[in-house]
């Protein structure tokens, strides 16, 4: 009942974000209709930045228990971090080409996105190379720390050069709306398949250990 | 242990060499694009100079955990008589050790080939240079543990250390440029406090972590 409800209420704020974007939202006089993946865009970004935390909080959990429910956390939230900081290149790069008539530039909020990719890449890739699964969790949880620590110092970095990026650009307050409608509803989504991810990683893990058992005689 | 390592690479000669040798034509290779006009010199070079260091750094640091674990030595050196955080900083200091082997070979190269006046700033290419190489070791001798660990580890380290060291890469090359173009003020001084910090957040990291990268 509480689960059905869960999908109900998240299906209901990505809907409501979805029309948000597109019919309640003013369209931009200059930029048009293109204008209107920033809300996508913004919701993705600050989810692929929030999954590094994730991962790296539950891998610190692992480490300090050593419970596999912990690793089964941040290896969900370090997919799901891998898929948002996709996306947010692919509408960043889709938005930029329509702005700034150019679909990559080396500006430095991109470099920190691309960079943000590429540690949730190599913390897959690694996972990947490991099969017994307290070593994957234990090599995971290193490599997860080392991101965290790193992601705050890339982004100081990279935000000394100087950019073209918009800081924090002037919006409508019906803008500044349906972005927080966008936010909310695509954060809901994210904890929804975070949870799903880790029951689905749970069984996984259940059915290797039955695989394991010896065969009754 | 320090000794060990350097005694060691000095007699079989397994790592350095290959890492000098890839450094210099990293290095020939880069200075191919800096066929542009004098004053714009300054500003690749820096970038050239410490993507060069990174690579050829990490072939040697790549090897210093997979030689243990070849020749069978990890579970003696896991064995020892000292905490796993002893054999971090040993492994630390033999790789500052081979970066600063890399610089004295690229950084009168890059002088040559770019023609850009970083000799007239020596003791601030040094503080550079000293910096970038802890960051980058730091960072480097965690993860080629932590690769040495894991199957079909080939090329893996450099992988995972890539993402990582990009603030050091980035910091270390407009460090660089600001002297070359005779820039070293409050901007150069910012980018030398961000070297110093990120090789403090990752040297304590790197300590207390690699208690957890060589447990068994």
């Amino acid at each position: 009942m509480i689960r059905n409800l869960t999908y109900v209420l998240v299906a209901a704020l990505v809907t409501t974000a979805i029309l948000g974007i597109l019919f309640l939202a003013p369209t931009e006089e200059t930029m048009g209709h293109a204008q209107r993946i920033v809300y996508l865009h913004v919701a993705m970004a600050w989810l692929g930045l929030a999954g590094f935390p994730v991962t790296g909080a539950a891998g610190t959990m692992y480490l300090l228990r050593r419970d596999l429910m912990w690793d089964q956390w941040a290896q969900a939230a370090s997919e799901l971090g891998w898929l948002c900081s996709g996306l947010t290149l692919i509408t960043g790069s889709l938005w930029a080409h329509s702005a700034w008539n150019t679909w990559w530039t080396w500006d430095p909020r991109l470099v920190s996105s691309f960079i943000l990719w590429a540690c949730y890449s190599a913390c897959l890739l690694a996972r990947a190379n490991l099969d017994d699964p307290h070593r994957r969790a234990r090599l995971g949880a290193v490599l997860a720390i080392a991101g965290t620590l790193d992601v705050p110092l890339v982004i100081m970095a990279t935000r000394w050069f100087r950019g073209i990026h918009p800081a924090a650009p002037q919006m409508e307050p019906m803008m500044r709306l349906v972005l927080l409608l966008s936010v909310v509803g695509f954060t809901a989504l994210f904890v929804l398949l975070l949870v799903l991810r880790r029951a689905q990683l749970r069984l996984e893990c259940l059915v290797a250990d039955l695989d394991q058992r010896p065969e009754p005689i | 242990m320090i000794s060990k390592d350097l005694v060691s690479e000095w007699r079989a000669r397994r790592a350095w060499p290959t890492m000098l040798l890839l450094g210099i034509v990293v290095g020939l290779v880069f200075a191919l694009q800096m066929d542009v006009p004098p004053e714009h010199k300054p500003r690749v070079v820096g970038g050239l100079l410490w993507l060069a260091i990174f690579f050829a750094g990490m072939l040697a640091m790549d090897r210093s955990f997979a030689a243990e674990r070849e020749d069978g030595c990890w579970e003696g050196l896991l064995l020892y008589p000292v905490s796993p955080t002893a054999v971090y900083f040993a492994k630390l200091a033999v790789n500052i050790a081979a970066l600063a082997a890399i610089e004295c070979v690229l950084f009168p190269l890059f002088v040559v080939l770019s023609d850009v006046p970083l000799a007239a700033r020596p003791w601030h290419c040094l503080v550079v240079a000293l910096l970038g190489n802890l960051g980058i070791a730091a960072v480097g001798t965690l993860l080629s543990a932590l690769a040495a660990g894991i199957r079909h580890s080939a090329g893996l380290s450099v992988l995972l250390a890539l993402p990582l060291v990009v603030p050091v890469v980035l910091a270390a090359a407009e460090a660089t440029r600001l002297i070359a173009e005779d820039q070293v003020g409050p901007g150069w001084w910012r980018w030398v406090q961000f070297l110093a910090a990120f090789a403090i957040v990752f040297i304590t990291a790197g300590s207390v972590l690699f208690d957890v990268v060589v447990e068994e």
